[in-house]
C-alpha cells in the first residue's frame, strides 16, 4: 500500500522527504496523530463556517413566526423579507465560501510545511 | 399558446449551436477517462462555468419564476437553498471527495468501505436519481417547444434528445463540458437581460409589489380564455365576463382563500388540483352574452371562449390557489400556509434542498474533472458567484409577472411565465428579440441538465455495472463503448418515457430524487469523509434506510393524490401529511442516526482506513495522491 502511496508524483526537484512525511506516510502512530489533527483542523473550520449559513437560514422563519412586523418592513416599497432572503443570500454565500476557501488553503499549507 | 417566429428562431439557434459545439469538441475526446472525467483536466473556471450549466434546469430557468409568480414568499427557499447547497459542497465535499480520486459515487462506496454489494446498492439509487431527475427535464422540453412554437409535444422532446444524445455519445464529459459551460453563459444573459428591461420597462409605472397591494389581482388587458368542459375557476371577486356561446356553469359559494390548496405534495411546486368541488353544493348558473361570475368557485360545463375586460379581478386557474397579494407577499403564504404545519414544512423544505443538491450523482461527478483538490475547492467558490448572479433573476419574472400578466393564472400558464412575459414590451423588436433570448435560454437549461444525467447514467452503467461489476476485465475500450451505448440507452429511454408521462404532473419527481439524495448519499459522503470509525455495515444500512424510507413516503404521498381515503385520512393528520411529502427532516436524521448508532455498537471498521484517511485529507503539494483509477 505504502509503495503506491509514495510520491510517483513528486517531481525530481524535490527534497528528500522529512522524518515528519514518512512518519506520515508509513501510517505510523505519530503520523496518525498528524492526520487526525489536520482533519480536526478542518473539520472545525467546515462546521463553523457552516454554522453562520445555517443560522442566517434557520432564523428568518423564526423571525416571521413570532414578529409578524418582520414581513411588514418595507424599503423602496419593496418588502425587506424579500430583500434579505432573495438578495442577500447569495453575497453571504459568497463570501462565507472565499473565506472558507483561503482559511483551508491556509490550515493544508501549514501542515506541509510542518511535514517537510 | 403563442407561437411566434421569434421564439422559433431561438430554439432553432440553440438546437444548432449546441449540436455544432457537441460536434466540434468531439475532437478532443479520445480516452476513457476523457469521456468519463474529461481526463481530470478542466480548469476551475471553465468547470465551474459547466457545473452550473448542469445545475441550472428547466425547474431553475423556468419553474421558480412560476412558483414564485403562484405562491410567491416561501418560493424563495428554493434558489437560495438551490444556491446555498453548493457552500456545503463546498464546506464538506468538494477538496476530499477530488483527492480520493473515484470516477463515480458508487466507486467512492466501493473504494471507500472496500465492499462491492455496497456499490451496487448505490448503483441503483444513482439510477432512480438519475432518471426520475431526466424525466420532467424531457416534460419541459416538450412543453417549452409546444407553447414557443406550437409545435407538437412529442417534438420537443424529439428535437432535445438528439441534440443531447448526439453530444454525449460523440463527445462524453470532455465535449460535453465545453457544450455546457457555453449554456451557462446563454442561461445567464437569457434570464438576466430580459429581466432586468422588464424592469425598467415596467418602472414607469411604479415598483410592482405595490401595485394591486393587498387587495385583488386584476387583468391588465382584455384577454381571452379558451375554457374546456369541466374545467374549473376559483373567482377571487365578482368579474364581468361575455362568452361567446351560452353555456351552463356549476358554481360554489365556498370561497377560495390563501392557503386553501391541497397539500403541497410537488416539490417543485406540482400540486394537484387545488380546490375540489364538492358537487352536492353546486348551484347552476346560465350565461349568456354577457353576465357575472359571483366570488366562489366556477365549473365550466362546455368548451367555450370566455372574455374578460381589463381592470376586472383575474380568474385562478386549478393549479394555483387564489390568494391575494398580500398573503401572496407573506412568509407562510398559498405555499406553506395550507400545510398543517407551516414552520414545520419551511425547515422541512429548506433540509431537503440543501442536503439533496450534495447528495445529486450527476453533480458531484463533476467535481472528479478537476486536476486536484485545490482547484476543485475554487471550482465550487466560482459554482456559488455564478448561481448567486442567476438565481437573483427567476423570482423578479415571478413578481413582474403578477403584477403585469394576471391572466396566467387563468390559463394555467404560470410555468411560461418567463417565455411569455417578454412579449408585453410589444410586438415591436426589441419584444421579439427578448422572446428569442428567453426561449433560447430555456432550451440550453433543459438540454444541459439533460447531458450532464446522460454522462452520470452512462458513467453507471459503463463503468460501474459493465466495468466493474459485470466484466471487470473488460479493457478502456469496451468501457468506452459501454458508457456510449449506456447514454444511449439512457436518453432514448427518458425520451420514451417522456413521451408517455406528458398528461401527469411529474414534478414530483425531482423531489423524489432530491429527498433520496439528501438521506441517503449526503450522509454517506459526509460521515465517510469526516468520520473514520464508520463502518460498512452501518453505512449501507443508513444509505439503505434513508433512501427507503424517503421513497416509500413520497410514493404514499403520490398514492394520496389517487386515492380519496388516504387522502381524507391525511388531511386529518396535516403534520404526517407534511412530513410524507417533504420526508427530508425525519429520514436524514435516521441516516445519521443509523450510521452512527450500528458504527459505535459493532465497531469493526474497514481495513486500511488510515490510508483512506490520508487519501482523502492530505494536502495535495504532499504529493502523495494517487488515482483510485490509473487510466
Amino acid at each position: 500500500m505504502s509503495a503506491n502511496l509514495t510520491g510517483a508524483l513528486q517531481s525530481e526537484a524535490d527534497p528528500p522527504p522529512s522524518t515528519g512525511l514518512l512518519e506520515f506516510e508509513e501510517q505510523t502512530e505519530v503520523g496518525e496523530l498528524y492526520l487526525k489533527a489536520l482533519v480536526r483542523r478542518q473539520r472545525r473550520l467546515s462546521l463553523g463556517v457552516a454554522a453562520v449559513f445555517a443560522t442566517f437560514l434557520l432564523v428568518q422563519p423564526l423571525l416571521a413566526w413570532w414578529w409578524p412586523g418582520w414581513s411588514r418592513l418595507r424599503l423602496v416599497g419593496i418588502p425587506v423579507d424579500w430583500l434579505v432572503l432573495g438578495l442577500g443570500s447569495y453575497p453571504l454565500l459568497i463570501w462565507l465560501g472565499s473565506i472558507y476557501v483561503r482559511r483551508a488553503e491556509e490550515v493544508d499549507d501549514e501542515f506541509t510545511d510542518l511535514l517537510r | 399558446m403563442t407561437s411566434s417566429t421569434a421564439a422559433i428562431f431561438g430554439l432553432v439557434l440553440m438546437a444548432v449551436v449546441s449540436l455544432g459545439a457537441g460536434l466540434f469538441a468531439r475532437r478532443w475526446a479520445r480516452t476513457t477517462s476523457d469521456f468519463m472525467v474529461a481526463a481530470r483536466a478542466v480548469r476551475p473556471r471553465v468547470n465551474a462555468a459547466a457545473i452550473s450549466g448542469e445545475y441550472l434546469s428547466a425547474a431553475s430557468f423556468l419553474g421558480i419564476a412560476g412558483l414564485v409568480m403562484q405562491f410567491g414568499y416561501d418560493v424563495l427557499w428554493y434558489p437560495v437553498c438551490y444556491a446555498g447547497g453548493y457552500l456545503l459542497l463546498l464546506l464538506f465535499i468538494a477538496g476530499p471527495l477530488r483527492r480520493f480520486g473515484a470516477y463515480t459515487i458508487p466507486d467512492f462506496a466501493e473504494g471507500r468501505f472496500d465492499s462491492p454489494r455496497f456499490r451496487r446498492l448505490a448503483v441503483t439509487l444513482v439510477l432512480i436519481i438519475g432518471f426520475f431527475y431526466a424525466l420532467p427535464q424531457m416534460k419541459a422540453a416538450g412543453l417549452t417547444v409546444q407553447t414557443a412554437s406550437g409545435l407538437p409535444y412529442g417534438a420537443g422532446i424529439g428535437i432535445v434528445a438528439v441534440v443531447v444524445v448526439a453530444g454525449v455519445v460523440g463527445g462524453g464529459m470532455r465535449g460535453i463540458t465545453f457544450v455546457q459551460s457555453l449554456q451557462f453563459a446563454v442561461k445567464l444573459f437569457a434570464i438576466s437581460v430580459p429581466a432586468f428591461l422588464l424592469l425598467i420597462h415596467f418602472s414607469g409605472t411604479g415598483v410592482p409589489f405595490a401595485r394591486g397591494q393587498g387587495g385583488l389581482q386584476r387583468l391588465t388587458s382584455t384577454t381571452r380564455f379558451q375554457v374546456t368542459s369541466g374545467e374549473l375557476w376559483q373567482v377571487p371577486g365578482s368579474i364581468k365576463v361575455r362568452v361567446a356561446h351560452p353555456v351552463t356553469v356549476g358554481w360554489q359559494r365556498q370561497a377560495p382563500t390563501a392557503g386553501s390548496g391541497a397539500p403541497a405534495a410537488g416539490f417543485e411546486g406540482g400540486t394537484g388540483p387545488v380546490a375540489s368541488v364538492n358537487h352536492s353544493r353546486d348551484h347552476r348558473l346560465r350565461l349568456e352574452g354577457v353576465g357575472q361570475l359571483p366570488r366562489g368557485t366556477v365549473t365550466w360545463r362546455g368548451v367555450d371562449l370566455v372574455t374578460v375586460a381589463r381592470g376586472q379581478p383575474a380568474p385562478f386557474g386549478s393549479e394555483t390557489p387564489a390568494s391575494t397579494t398580500a398573503a401572496w407577499m407573506q412568509p407562510f403564504g398559498p405555499l406553506a400556509g395550507g400545510t398543517g404545519h407551516p414552520l414545520l414544512f419551511t425547515y422541512s423544505l429548506i433540509l431537503a434542498i440543501l442536503l439533496g443538491t450534495i447528495g445529486l450523482p450527476h453533480i458531484l461527478v463533476r467535481f472528479y474533472t478537476n486536476p486536484d483538490a485545490r482547484a476543485s475547492r475554487r471550482t465550487a467558490l466560482l459554482v456559488l458567484v455564478m448561481l448567486g448572479a442567476f438565481y437573483v433573476w427567476p423570482p423578479v419574472f415571478g413578481a413582474l409577472g403578477r403584477s403585469y400578466d394576471p391572466s396566467l393564472y387563468g390559463n394555467n400558464l404560470t410555468d411560461a411565465v418567463v417565455l411569455i412575459l417578454p412579449s408585453q414590451l410589444g410586438a415591436g423588436w426589441l419584444g421579439q428579440t427578448l422572446s428569442a433570448i428567453v426561449a433560447a435560454g430555456a432550451f440550453a437549461a433543459f438540454t444541459s441538465t439533460l447531458s450532464g444525467l446522460l454522462v452520470s447514467l452512462g458513467g453507471a452503467f459503463g463503468h460501474d455495472v459493465y466495468g466493474r461489476w459485470l466484466r471487470p476485465s473488460a479493457g478502456p475500450a469496451a468501457r468506452r463503448r459501454a458508457f456510449q451505448l449506456g447514454a444511449l440507452g439512457s436518453g432514448v429511454a427518458a425520451g420514451a418515457l417522456g413521451l408517455l408521462v406528458g398528461q401527469f404532473d411529474i414534478s414530483v419527481l425531482v423531489g423524489w430524487a432530491f429527498a433520496i439524495a439528501a438521506s441517503s448519499f449526503f450522509p454517506l459522503l459526509v460521515l465517510g469523509i469526516w468520520w473514520r470509525r464508520l463502518t460498512t455495515l452501518g453505512a449501507a444500512v443508513g444509505v439503505a434506510l434513508g433512501g427507503g424510507i424517503a421513497t416509500c413516503s413520497i410514493i404514499t404521498t403520490m398514492i394520496a393524490t389517487v386515492s380519496s381515503p388516504l387522502a381524507a385520512f391525511l388531511g386529518e393528520h396535516s403534520n404526517l401529511a407534511v412530513v410524507l411529502s417533504q420526508p427530508a427532516i425525519v429520514t436524514v436524521p435516521i441516516a445519521f442516526a443509523c450510521m452512527v448508532g450500528i458504527s459505535l455498537l459493532r465497531p469493526s471498521p474497514p481495513g486500511g482506513v488510515s490510508a483512506k484517511m490520508v487519501q482523502l485529507h492530505a494536502p495535495d503539494r504532499l504529493g502523495l495522491r494517487r488515482e483510485y483509477i490509473p487510466d
